[in-house]
């Protein structure tokens, strides 16, 4: 085995040590999104991941960051170089964006989080350091843990540092807004919009890319409603709910006097109430129940939470 | 009528008692017919597109439905026996071949396109769709699947899920991954769930992201729910030659750092390119030491923007030949030859092994070099083709297997063109998966602890290792023992 | 069971080469209509080399699944253009049927008696007659896909000069003689004095060389090398027969064969070369759909001919969705192995569904019967073109 394996960042190596072999421990980055998956329990010591970017390699595409480092200070580093991830901006922390796994509701224009996730390195629950993926885009040695880590709300591992796939931020990108069109019309009118967004009355649309390209979709838009140039999305509603796209494209189900915002042909929809608990298969929560014993034996990697009640 | 009768005459009655009593609780299960275990169909199932050998097929189920995957599943737990699935058998990493004598589940009679549901942007498939036939079957609707594998027009949508697929397009695109929103398996306790789910988060661990690329070792996947991809309606095609490999590896790294996102780059040497010439006749040109196709789509302007720039940064990597396809036949022409190329090295000796490994695009002429040298110290024909945007190399090493001792040559040149790849920062596989192939190199990207923990992941969907035994996890830290799964108790031709 | 009952190794006498030839890429499976139908390994090109491997190097028994594996196939060789190595497949498979053929392990007899009228004209013509009666009194069975009313008695063909020849055969003369006489009457209209061949030249052996009778083969090739004046160009109406005569080179590996295959030529291939010749003529109004027969895809490669010289004289011209895929003719194939004959073309007729054409346009008598027996209207090329300069 090659020696360089063998993860030697003191700062990694340090926050291991934090993490340690016993005891209940769950990782705190800007607790955006602190409510979801059931209530924290057994009063778990409270960590921060470290911080930093480590290497980042725009002409690859990736960039190799501490999962402590902020979302916001993340994406200014990468605009230097003309460049985003698919991590949405809430004010949290990259770790706390993956280990949450909620897409921007912008995803159709740049990529879901669990895509942008190429490797992953986490403290076990017996305070080891596990790395998996590879700093490439594409690979396919071993099993997926990166995929299993996104969306995971730190009950498996505790991630302290990741690389991740970055894209070229486009030349041009404009919201438009109009009244009274269809969003689903619009949405199966245009190319690959970033974003179409819709409240039931207003209908919102994200173009990016080259400019002749963003002014000819615009021109599209223009066939199908007075669509005017506004600063960016609306206000969304305090409660997110995953649907697939042709439910949201027809919310609400019911009637009733909702306020929400839709992401068409993405199927987020954002409403000022919470979404009914959805069900998993008890053969599929089977799986869950085992995958967490075998990373997890004791329960001592944020305690309360469930990634399976999101 | 009368031919008839005489053609079941000639034909003489088959012996039905196969003397196995699984044999002959899977033809309960099933049908005869769809139950095989002659030495004609067990000696085939042996094997897929790759060198290796694996042990023997036990016997071939052809399943139709769910409920027969999920019967087969049951009865070999019942007996004790192992489960291999297996698609089109394409896979060059030994992933379908069975070790041990486990039952192989053929999943090509599962081969219906059931639902396109253009309102979620899916299609539901069973796993023995070819994949070229569902693009073919969404071409009229102006969709396609974006994984495009090399053998696309044969591999299947099951075996693009087992192998987590990628293809030139996926540069763009993303590979099978990305591309899979939910799927039906059967895990290895018999029982069929849904994994993943058609709304945008769905909820629990992401089973499904885990699921595709675990090389038939989790479970058999029996339906799937793909996302299906607006096709573009520009799109513009570069053909670029060069002089030195490095010319074009550097244009394929500068196009990325300029902040082009191509559809595809792909990079032919010499002598592949003579191959593929030979075989298409796509106007190839044969004198480059490097041909590189270049591939922009998306909206008119945009694509012709996107060209430009690359066609700049090619001449300024001292690109000698410039070319636009001028039609889309002359398009496909080149895409043909590029997808048959590992086929058509046969006219240059009759044995290859075809490797896959990544390198940071930044490392690829570096790495090519080295490659260079290893074909020269161990005297063997290395050609390369790769898809260069995303750093995935696929050198090709040609040889003739009946040639004294040219085995021993070619397996230790492929070992260190792994090891330059992973010194440059590489990994494994981009595509093919580990397999059988690589499991020996797997504690040179992974230390014990990650190893232990991708097992924690197998077990979790798999604790009594019945599903694809001894693939992917090197000996020792897998649940199954390789080493018993090698010796073949039975003579499959007896 | 071994070929002579012992457990020696059996030569099936492919060349090596050719043998070594198939890197197993698996290209070729979706282009092979049984695997297409069964999803089946040992009914696929991949999966019978690999088994001709393992008898003729790995001393594999002569098992009845080997057997089945060989016997199943169309021979429709839709593999080799398929194939990026250039393994000639339908050689293969022709020398290791020949060798079970010989051993008593393939082609039992009753399907050698089934082809013995075919080389003789006599015989057929009896066959054909009694075949003629049994169907007026509707006892022929469907799956010998005799679509098209077979006459009791048929036209004279009369030979209208001495520049080329046009082969008349043996199973196309006796029931599509139409096909024939169109063909006449085109070439003549294009100034070309046409010699119909009939009993100088009665068989061109290409279902006995499927067959494994390759012997058979040989000398009905002989004797109409022998028999036809040196140097006329032979024109060809089947797909299935042309194909087979310009293997002959191939077969009997003689300069005189080879020079002899140089002047044979398809229908269309023909027309295609002397295009200006065509009259023109008002098209018929038709949207035709083009069913390439595999002899003429796969194997003469020359199906383009067929749109070069069909496109002026129809209203539309379609192509099938199906990449040429087989439609389960394949010479007796259809009656030695009715039920996967029926599904491949059943493939066939959901693509020819697909296209919505007024009729199919097929230049293989084995694929117009096969197919019209299940009511797809099929015309071949000539007698469209025939049909439009009347």
């Amino acid at each position: 085995m090659s020696a360089t394996l063998t993860v030697d960042d003191p700062t990694l190596l340090g926050f291991a040590e934090e993490v340690g072999e016993t005891g209940p421990v769950a990782i705190v980055g800007g607790q955006t999104r602190w409510d979801i998956g059931g209530e924290s329990a057994g009063e778990p010591r409270l960590l921060r991941a470290p911080e930093g970017i480590v290497d980042y390699k725009p002409e690859e595409m990736t960039v190799q960051v501490r999962a402590g480092t902020t979302v916001a200070d993340l994406h200014v580093a990468l605009a230097e170089k003309g460049q985003r991830t698919a991590l949405p901006d809430r004010g949290g922390t990259v770790g706390g964006a993956l280990a949450v796994g909620e897409n921007d509701i912008r995803a159709l224009g740049r990529g879901r989080v669990r895509e942008s996730l190429l490797q992953v390195r986490y403290v076990s629950a017996e305070g080891r350091i596990v790395s998996s993926g590879g700093p490439t885009v594409k690979n396919v040695s071993g099993f997926d843990l990166p995929r299993l880590m996104v969306g995971s709300l730190g009950t498996l591992g505790c991630i302290a540092e990741v690389i991740l796939r970055t894209n070229p931020i486009p030349a041009v990108s404009r919201w438009l807004h109009a009244d009274r069109v269809d969003a689903g019309t619009t949405f199966d009118g245009l190319l690959h919009p970033s974003a179409v967004l819709t409240d039931g009355s207003g209908t919102w649309v994200q173009l990016e890319g080259h400019g002749a390209d963003v002014d000819q979709q615009a021109s599209i838009l223009q066939t199908l409603g007075s669509f005017t140039e506004v600063d960016g999305p609306p206000v969304l509603p305090e409660h997110r709910w995953s649907l697939s796209p042709s439910e949201a494209g027809a919310f609400p189900a019911s009637d009733g006097d909702l306020a929400f915002v839709a992401a068409i042909g993405l199927g987020l929809v954002f409403a000022d109430a919470p979404q009914p608990l959805r069900r998993l298969d008890p053969a599929v929560t089977l799986i869950n129940e085992r995958m967490k014993q075998n990373f997890d034996p004791t329960g001592r990697l944020n305690p309360g939470r469930d990634a399976g009640r999101k | 009528m009368v031919l008839s009768k005489l053609r079941e005459l000639a034909g003489g009655s088959k012996d039905e008692s196969s003397g196995d009593p699984f044999v002959d609780a899977l033809r309960n299960a099933l049908s005869a017919d769809r139950v095989k275990y002659d030495g004609a169909h067990r000696s085939l199932h042996s094997h897929d597109a790759s060198v290796f050998d694996g042990g023997n097929s036990g016997p071939v189920v052809y399943p139709e439905t769910t409920a027969e995957v999920q019967a087969v599943v049951c009865l070999a737990n019942e007996h004790q026996r192992n489960v291999v699935p297996r698609g089109a058998g394409t896979g060059l990493a030994g992933g379908a071949i069975p070790l041990g004598v486990p039952v192989v589940v053929a999943v090509t009679k599962m081969n219906a396109i059931l639902e396109v549901d253009e309102a979620n942007s899916i299609a539901w498939v069973e796993p023995g769709v070819i994949n070229l036939d569902l693009t073919r079957h969404l071409a009229p609707l102006g969709y396609h699947f974006a994984p495009d594998p090399s053998s696309q027009q044969v591999c299947t949508v099951g075996g693009n899920v087992a192998n987590n697929s990628g293809g030139p397009h996926c540069l763009a695109y993303g590979v099978t991954n990305a591309h899979v929103m939910a799927m039906e398996i059967v895990l290895p306790s018999g029982d069929a769930v849904m994994l993943g789910g058609l709304d945008a988060e769905p909820q629990g661990f992401d089973l499904r992201g885990v699921f595709v690329g675990s090389e038939g070792t989790l479970g058999i996947v029996t339906k799937i729910a793909v996302r299906i991809t607006k096709n573009r309606p520009a799109v513009r095609t570069l053909l670029m030659a060069f002089d030195d490999v490095r010319d074009a590896a550097n244009t394929v790294s500068d196009v990325i750092a300029d902040g082009i996102v191509p559809a595809a780059m792909e990079v032919m040497d010499k002598a592949i390119t003579a191959a593929v010439e030979n075989y298409v006749g796509a106007g190839y040109p044969t004198d480059a030491a490097a041909v590189l196709l270049a591939e922009v789509d998306g909206l008119d302007s945009g694509v012709d923007i996107d060209a430009d720039r690359i066609a700049e940064i090619g001449r300024a990597n001292n690109a000698t030949d410039v070319r636009l396809a001028g039609s889309d036949e002359e398009r496909m022409l080149l895409w043909k030859g590029r997808k048959t190329a590992f086929g058509a090295v046969a006219q240059i000796a009759p044995d290859y092994y075809l490797h896959d490994t990544v390198v940071p695009r930044s490392a690829l002429a570096d790495v090519l070099d080295q490659i260079y040298a290893i074909s020269d110290k161990y005297e063997l024909l290395i050609m390369n083709v790769f898809h260069a945007g995303d750093g995935n190399l696929h050198p090709l090493i040609v040889f003739d297997g009946r040639d004294e001792g040219v085995l021993d040559r070619v397996h230790a040149a492929g070992g260190e063109i792994i090891t330059a790849s992973l010194d440059a920062g590489g990994v494994l596989s981009g595509e093919h998966g580990i397999g059988v192939e690589k499991q020996k190199y797997m504690d040179r990207m992974f230390t014990d602890d990650d190893l232990d923990h991708q097992n924690r992941l197998r077990q979790a969907f798999d604790p009594g290792c019945r599903t694809n035994p001894g693939k992917v996890i090197p000996s020792g830290h897998s649940c199954a023992d390789i080493q018993s799964l090698r010796s073949v108790p039975k003579e499959v031709w007896g | 069971m071994t070929l002579d009952g012992s457990e020696a190794a059996v030569d099936l006498k492919i060349d090596a080469d050719d043998l070594n030839k198939c890197v197993q890429c698996g290209l070729c499976l979706p282009h092979c209509p049984t695997f297409r139908v069964t999803g089946d390994e040992t009914m696929s090109p991949r999966g019978r080399i690999k088994l001709m491997r393992e008898v003729q190097d790995n001393d594999a028994p002569i098992s009845s699944d080997v057997i089945d594996a060989f016997s199943t196939c169309v021979q429709c060789r839709g593999c080799e253009p398929a194939c990026p190595s250039g393994v000639p497949y339908g050689h293969m498979m022709e020398s290791a049927r020949e060798t079970l053929a010989d051993a008593g392990e393939m082609t039992p007899t009753w399907q050698r008696l089934a082809m013995k009228p075919l080389a003789s004209p006599a015989l057929l013509n009896a066959g054909t007659r009694a075949l003629s009666v049994a169907q007026k009194l509707k006892v022929v069975p469907e799956r010998l896909g005799l679509s098209h009313e077979i006459p009791l008695t048929q036209p004279k063909l009369e030979a209208t000069g001495s520049d080329v020849y046009l082969f008349t055969g043996c199973v196309m003369d006796t029931m599509q003689r139409s096909v024939h006489d169109a063909g006449l009457q085109v070439l003549t209209k294009m100034g070309f004095g046409v010699m119909p061949t009939g009993d100088a030249a009665p068989c061109c052996g290409a279902l006995q060389a499927h067959a494994g009778l390759a012997g058979e083969t040989r000398s009905l090739a002989g004797r109409m090398m022998q028999n036809l004046e040196p140097d006329v160009p032979i024109i060809v109406d089947s797909a299935g027969c042309g194909a087979a005569m310009k293997d002959y080179g191939h077969l009997l590996g003689t300069d005189e064969a080879v020079a002899f295959s140089e002047r044979v030529f398809d229908m269309q291939e023909f027309l295609a070369l002397h295009v200006d010749k065509l009259p023109e003529a008002e098209p018929l109004d038709l949207r035709v759909a083009v069913q390439d027969p595999c002899h003429l895809r796969h194997v003469q490669r020359v199906h383009e001919a067929t749109r070069t010289v069909l496109r002026p004289f129809v209203r539309e011209l379609v192509e099938l969705d199906d990449e040429g895929l087989c439609c389960g003719a394949g010479g007796a194939y259809s009656i030695f192995e009715p039920e996967l004959a029926g599904q491949i073309r059943d493939r066939k007729v959901a693509s020819i569904d697909r296209a919505t054409p007024d009729v199919v346009a097929s230049a293989n008598p084995g694929c117009s019967m096969h197919l019209g027996s299940v009511g797809v209207p099929t015309k071949h090329p000539i007698e469209l073109i025939f049909e439009a300069i009347s």
